[in-house]
């Protein structure tokens, strides 16, 4: 019995360094990452403020869904002209081939038209792991108190077919939309989908 | 040779591959190579077996995925284009690989890989051959991702048989997670755990490492490695809960799968507690502007539209009061209607009787209550009347009435059979009799969910403990307070007719209630463990009646008693060794395809429903009279059942007669703890319309008004 009890501590330890896997409903993970043209970014800066966060991999397919059919962007843009803050956050480790540097990925920003607040790198998959963040995309809405509101896809058909997108609900701008019309998040967590985010192996 | 310009040979590949494309039986991509194959030993014919598959050739390190495919990835889609009439059954998964990707953890294949799906054919069909299509899509990975598609095409002969693939078709069947009969499985959420029992697993299996994989995706950490044990053939595991949780399922198929088998074993995984709200509740959909809803990911709360615990002891009383009124109660009454008979005239000696009785009443409810509570929060699947689940109190209730009958009939007298000093205690103690006969009272009517009953129930196994036993109490108390009224009120007691010889016949005329209660248990038993069960059960009847009558006939001499007696004492443990392993549950017997009421199984509800199908559910048991009842009656008419037609609403049951923890935990989420229970599930409804228990023409057509 007492040998389980341990067994349980030792894993429960495990469990906590490998996800610490934000809550929807509770307090979102605080965290300071830089941007593409190096400055360091808060999520407290942002306090007062309905916050989206993006997980990008311009290499995966399904980003690319989304990005060459300009449904990112017009999402991005949607939001931030209602005073959303928009941070689209890379956690692709440097080894891996898709990683792109700051400079690549600002550039790659650019030419898509995203109209982000910040583009953040998170090379070390530091903030990526603190909200449990496994595909790309993967959408997180933090409201004005700091509290997550919303966690996991962009929309409601999980294909990486582009013409999916004018019948699929954008729960992104569904939960938005239901925030700042003051009402709660009708769907606060859907299934992700996309590729598995390129985490560093060992961590 | 030929010399093609550039742009011209461009054209001429690209028209090549998209022929080739358009009319193969095969894909070939950097990744994978992908081949739609058929397996049909007896050729194309109504009943005989055809099988189609895509087979999925990996490249090293490359994998596609399962039916949950984990923390990211997507299931390979089929999309099948077959000749009328035919139709194709649901994908049948392989069992999957844990495929870990960094610290998130994927399930699905690499290698090669055979997806068999089933058709059925048409009695109509006689097409001398069948052209297949299919497109299917996957998403193959490695450390990239990558969607394909391909575009396939089939012709098969249907008067030869197909078996080049066979021994494909045979690997992917012997790869297939395994049904285990007798397994049982159940989950309870704890905190931010779901804690795991399954029992029954095969012996082999029995000590090994397993994992845990659910076919419901979105619902568990699956890089998480769950805390596991084995306590005797008891697997148990802690498995942390995905705090971004989207689905709440109560019921999860879930395949085990160990190292050292390439089939896994799966079971149903029946959640018995509610699942905790993953945010703060919705507001109410405004009118108008409903969002469309995907993916049931909305957790509803179990406890909605439960009454708070003034009014819950309000419904119990009345409930209880209604007890009385039910026909499982009738034989047990009429032991009381002969007990005023017999205190006529003596008002404190009723008065008496009546506190004696109700105080038998409440306190058997609370020690079936307390049983209950206990036994749940042990982790047991039980609802109220588990009592009348278990074979072996069946069995004992029927031999009760047996002996109770035969007393009444005159067949023996108890004088006779209880040691001296005790009957006289009875005698001298009628109250302990009345309180007897309430502890009797309680046993038989526990099981009839009278109206009102149900959701104070639902309550009440929801309620903290003390509350729980008070809504217990007052049901006890309702269901005691007729009688007790009676007895109080000389005005009552003076209504009822003077004693002398009619009660002798009366004593008598009241042997044949007890004795057709001991009919409907036996039919009970019969449900439970079997035709056998119940022939079993019915020698041991006949062998009581004799010992009770060897024993306690008041003509015999004491010599022919002694004679008889032993003879009868050796025959009755003769009878009860033989007959006693025949009072164990069966397997229920699966009715027929034909029949109009299928087998209940929440994922078929879901199924029907995503085919935009409405599912009527009879929740039921053997032992309930009143499920009997409205099952006779209502649900037997053929304007109702032409009702349910018009609307293609698939009729289903789910019997409660045995144990059945998926059942019992659908009932706990429709806030019921007993049976009846009929519910309506409309497609696009998260919950099901709840019919009354006193289920009558009118309210089928009032629910049924309300589908679209």
């Amino acid at each position: 019995m007492k040998k389980s009890w341990i067994t349980l501590a030792v894993l429960a330890i495990g469990a906590g360094t490998a996800s610490a896997a934000a809550v929807v409903g509770q307090p979102a993970p605080a965290f300071t990452a830089t941007d593409t043209a190096g400055k360091a970014v808060s999520l407290a800066d942002f306090k007062g403020k309905h916050v989206v966060l993006e997980w990008v991999n311009p290499g995966c397919p399904y980003v690319q869904k989304h990005y060459n059919a300009a449904n990112m962007q017009g999402t991005q843009k949607a939001a931030t002209d209602q005073g959303v803050v928009w941070l689209t956050i890379n956690s692709t480790a440097p080894e891996h081939g898709d990683y792109k540097s700051p400079q690549a990925m600002s550039t790659w920003m650019q030419g898509h038209k995203a109209a982000a607040t910040a583009t953040l790198m998170d090379p070390d998959g530091k903030v990526g792991r603190a909200y449990g963040a496994r595909t790309t995309p993967h959408m997180y809405v933090v409201d004005p108190a700091g509290k997550l509101v919303y966690a996991g896809a962009i929309d409601s058909r999980a294909t990486s077919n582009p013409a999916d997108i004018p019948t699929a609900t954008n729960h992104v701008k569904q939960a938005l939309g239901e925030l700042l019309a003051g009402k709660a998040v009708s769907q606060p967590t859907t299934r992700a989908y996309g590729c598995s985010i390129k985490y560093p192996s060992a961590a | 040779m030929l010399r093609l310009s550039t742009p011209a040979l461009t054209l001429a590949l690209a028209v090549a591959a998209g022929a080739a494309a358009a009319a193969s039986h095969q894909v070939t991509t950097p990744q994978v190579r992908a081949e739609l194959v058929a397996h049909a030993p007896e050729g194309v014919s109504a009943d005989k077996p055809l099988w189609l598959g895509l087979v999925i050739e990996h490249q090293p390190h490359w994998h596609t995925y399962w039916k949950n495919p984990g923390d990211s990835g997507l299931p390979t889609t089929f999309d099948w284009q077959l000749p009328a009439g035919l139709q194709a059954g649901e994908v049948r998964w392989p069992t999957p690989k844990r495929l870990p990707i960094g610290p998130l953890m994927n399930f699905g294949y690499e290698g090669r890989l055979l997806l068999p799906v089933p058709v059925t054919v048409p009695a109509s069909f006689a097409a001398d051959r069948i052209a297949v299509r299919l497109k299917a899509d996957w998403l193959v990975c490695k450390e990239v991702c990558i969607p394909e598609s391909g575009e396939f095409t089939l012709e098969l002969p249907s008067r030869a048989a197909t078996v080049a693939h066979a021994a494909l078709f045979a690997a992917a069947e012997a790869a297939m997670p395994r049904d285990v009969a007798g397994a049982s499985a159940s989950a309870r959420v704890d905190g931010d755990l779901l804690a795991v029992e399954v029992a029954g697993l095969p012996e082999a299996w029995r000590g090994r490492e397993l994992s845990f994989l659910p076919e419901t995706a979105g619902v568990i950490q699956n890089a998480a490695k769950p805390q596991t044990a084995w306590n005797g053939a008891t697997w148990t595991a802690r498995v942390p809960i995905d705090p971004q949780r989207t689905e709440s399922p109560a019921a999860m198929p879930v395949v085990l799968t160990s190292d050292r088998e390439a089939a896994g074993l799966r079971v149903r995984l029946a959640v018995t507690t509610p699942w905790p709200q993953v945010a703060k509740p919705a507001p109410l959909p405004s009118l108008g502007a409903a969002p469309a809803p995907s993916g049931g990911a909305a957790p509803v709360p179990p406890a909605e539209g439960l009454p708070s615990l003034p009014l819950a002891l309000v419904f119990a009383l009345v409930g209880g009061a209604l007890l009385n009124l039910m026909p499982c109660v009738f034989p047990v009454l009429s032991l009381k209607v002969f007990g005023f008979a017999h205190h006529a005239g003596d008002r404190r000696g009723l008065l008496a009787g009546g506190l004696a009785y109700t105080a038998g009443v409440v306190v058997s409810f609370l020690v079936l209550a307390s049983m209950l509570l206990v036994l749940r929060a042990g982790g047991e699947q039980l609802g109220w009347g588990f009592q009348l689940q278990s074979p072996g109190f069946v069995a004992a209730l029927a031999a009760l009435f047996t002996l109770i009958g035969l007393n009444l009939a005159g067949v023996f007298e108890f004088g006779s059979v209880l040691p001296a000093s005790l009957s006289s205690v009875r005698a001298r103690h009628p109250m302990v009799d009345s309180a007897l006969t309430g502890v009797l009272a309680v046993a038989v009517a526990s099981p009839c969910t009278a109206p009102f009953m149900g959701a104070s129930l639902g309550l009440a196994v929801t309620l903290p403990a003390a509350q729980a036993l008070l809504v217990f109490a007052a049901l006890g108390l309702g269901m005691a307070l007729p009688y007790l009224a009676a007895s109080a009120f000389p005005a009552v007691a003076r209504l009822l007719p003077r004693p002398g010889v009619w009660m002798v016949h009366f004593k008598t005329l009241m042997a044949f209630p007890m004795f057709a209660t001991v009919v409907w248990l036996v039919w009970v038993l019969g449900q439970q463990a079997g035709i056998d069960g119940a022939a079993a059960l019915l020698a041991v009847l006949v062998v009581m009646a004799f010992a009770a009558w060897a024993i306690g006939s008041p003509t015999l001499s004491p010599k022919a008693r002694a004679g008889f007696g032993s003879a009868a004492l050796v025959l009755m443990a003769a009878a009860l060794v033989w007959a006693a392993p025949s009072f164990r549950p069966v397997a229920a017997a699966t009715p027929g395809a034909g029949e109009r009421w299928q087998p209940w199984s929440p994922e078929r509800v879901a199924e029907l429903n995503a085919q935009g199908r409405a599912a009527f559910v009879d929740f039921t048991a053997a032992w309930c009279v009143t499920c009997q009842f409205n099952k006779r009656t209502t649900l037997g008419s053929d304007e109702v059942l032409a009702a349910f037609d018009r609307r293609q609403v698939v009729l289903m049951r789910a019997d409660w007669t045995r144990r059945d923890a998926a059942i019992t935990a659908e009932l706990a989420r429709l806030g019921r703890s007993g049976v009846p229970v009929y519910a309506l599930y409309m497609p696009g409804a998260a919950m099901p319309r709840l019919l009354p228990e006193i289920l009558r023409a009118g309210d089928v057509h009032s629910a049924l008004a309300e589908l679209r």
